[in-house]
């Protein structure tokens, strides 16, 4: 089981952002997906949990079509995959704990002494423990994420869909968060899916390596074979090197 | 088409049943002091405007029946439903319009939780139930507020009052009232989710959609008013 787009094309208005983008996660493996700001690397992360539809093409999750899908196994769909969003969307009106459980809720015959235990046990996971009281507004940028990334597993989920998950932290805080990454893949065995700009990051955790521009998939390949590269798009962006992109464009 | 959505969503019982009561408090026990105030000095005024109005050529009971019917026909539900429009309609429009362009309304979604049952179904339920019970105290402060202007400031005895009252009361009167409010309970939070749904563009969206909601939701109020009176009475 997998996640996998097939060309897909979407347009807000004239602004076509995907044009025929496919690309495919195996099981168990990390994909980053690279590709300048405003490329539509988010909406292309939308359509996996049919947050968005696409104009046209197909988005399969787990064997299952997303956007032929009724509403009520749309949800039971989303239940599998964990979604950690690129400014942790944490509900600033919950504690941290409320946060972490609201998956937790929707699973029929839990009780409230699991989700209590499960809370610890995903915060612990991503060193925040004892901050099940707190409320997101007391956390740091980097807490945030790491909360939201709490919340994203609590309910065991197949997949992980990460959006951004480094952007805007230090330097410090951007490896603990990779290694975070990192951690999930091989402690809960989770088929990721990490939308980025930043390389290091990339290179980190990243099992194989897409590069999206100008709404398609430009380049698929692991890190060794991003490196080795010569396409001039990839390498332009790589290597922080636009005038190589725009010679490409 | 929310408000379809809303409909359907009334199954979800489990989703929205807690968040039901939590609103209910809100929407209702919390406007409660604001919709007091406006109600006592409406009261006031009332009472002496009908005394001002019938002074020599009406006997001055009628300030009970003055008071009374436009308490209870027009000025308890119209003006509570104003002064909620801009209490509750815009407390509605800007926490759903956060969290609609802080992607917490997605992370719902993503969380399994059908948003619509989730965070429109509660407001609108509580809205529907609470504006009636919040315009019964309304009504009911602005008849004190008249019967103790009348007592201290226009010497009038409490039977006096208490006869006017009483001479054309109905016991349609308080389905109307009642009729009015359901309505307004249900055009503020259904429009303030509208526009908390659908607001786009980071704050100022936020801060355009939550005025629109309060403007939109007091003229569909003042249209409202003027349907009931044409159809009703």
């Amino acid at each position: 089981m997998s996640i996998e787009l097939r060309d897909v094309h979407k347009a807000f208005g004239s602004n076509e952002v995907l044009r025929g983008f496919s690309i495919m996660a195996e099981e168990g493996e990390t994909l980053v997906v690279m590709g300048q700001s405003g490329s539509g690397k988010s909406v292309m992360l939308k359509h996996i949990v049919g947050l968005l539809i696409p104009d046209q093409g197909t988005v399969w999750v787990d064997g299952a079509e997303v956007n032929r899908l009724e509403r009520k196994r749309l949800f039971e769909l989303r239940r599998k995959v964990g979604y950690v969003f690129q400014f942790a969307a944490l509900f600033d009106s919950m504690t941290i704990a409320e946060n972490v459980a609201m998956g937790l809720r929707r699973i029929k015959g839990t009780t409230t002494d699991q989700i209590r235990e499960r809370v610890a046990e995903c915060l612990a996971l991503v060193d925040l423990e004892g901050f099940q009281s707190r409320l997101p507004a007391e956390l740091s940028g980097g807490q945030q994420k790491r909360a939201g990334i709490a919340r994203a597993i609590a309910t065991r989920p197949k997949y992980l869909l990460y959006d951004e998950p480094t952007s805007g932290l230090d330097p410090v805080t951007k490896a603990v968060i990779d290694r975070l990454i990192l951690r999930m893949r091989h402690l809960v065995g989770v088929t990721g899916l990490v939308i980025t700009h930043d390389v290091e990051s990339a290179y980190r955790v990243g099992d194989r390596i897409a590069m999206l521009h100008e709404g398609r998939c430009r380049f698929v390949g692991t890190p060794d074979e991003v490196r080795d590269t010569e396409d001039p798009v990839v390498k332009g962006f790589m290597e922080g090197r636009p005038e190589l992109m725009e010679v490409a464009s | 088409m929310l408000t379809g959505e809303a409909a359907l969503s009334v199954r979800h019982v489990d989703v929205w049943g807690r968040l039901f009561i939590q609103q209910m408090s809100r929407i209702g026990v919390d406007s409660v002091p604001i919709a007091l105030f406006i109600a006592a000095f409406t009261g006031i005024v009332l009472s002496l405007q009908a005394s001002y109005t019938f002074t020599g050529a009406i006997p001055l009971y009628f300030v009970g029946v003055l008071v009374g019917k436009t308490m209870m026909l027009e000025l308890g539900p119209v003006l509570t439903g104003l002064a909620l429009s801009g209490r509750v309609g815009a407390n509605i429009a800007a926490e759903l319009g956060t969290m609609r362009v802080t992607e917490q309304v997605d992370a719902l979604e993503t969380l399994a939780y059908p948003p619509v049952a989730y965070l429109v179904l509660p407001r609108v339920m509580a809205g529907i139930i609470m504006f009636p019970v919040v315009t019964a105290l309304a009504i009911g402060m602005g008849i004190a507020a008249g019967w103790v202007t009348a007592l201290q400031l226009l010497n009038m005895s409490t039977p006096e009052f208490v006869n006017g009252l009483t001479l054309f009361f109905l016991p349609f009167d308080v389905m109307f009232a009642t009729v009015k409010a359901v309505s307004f309970g249900f055009v503020v939070t259904s429009i303030g989710c509208y526009f908390g749904f659908n607001a786009r563009g980071g704050a100022e969206g936020v801060g355009r959609n939550t005025t629109r909601a309060v403007v939109v939701s007091s003229m569909v109020i003042l249209a409202l008013d003027a349907f009931w009176a044409v159809v009703l009475l």
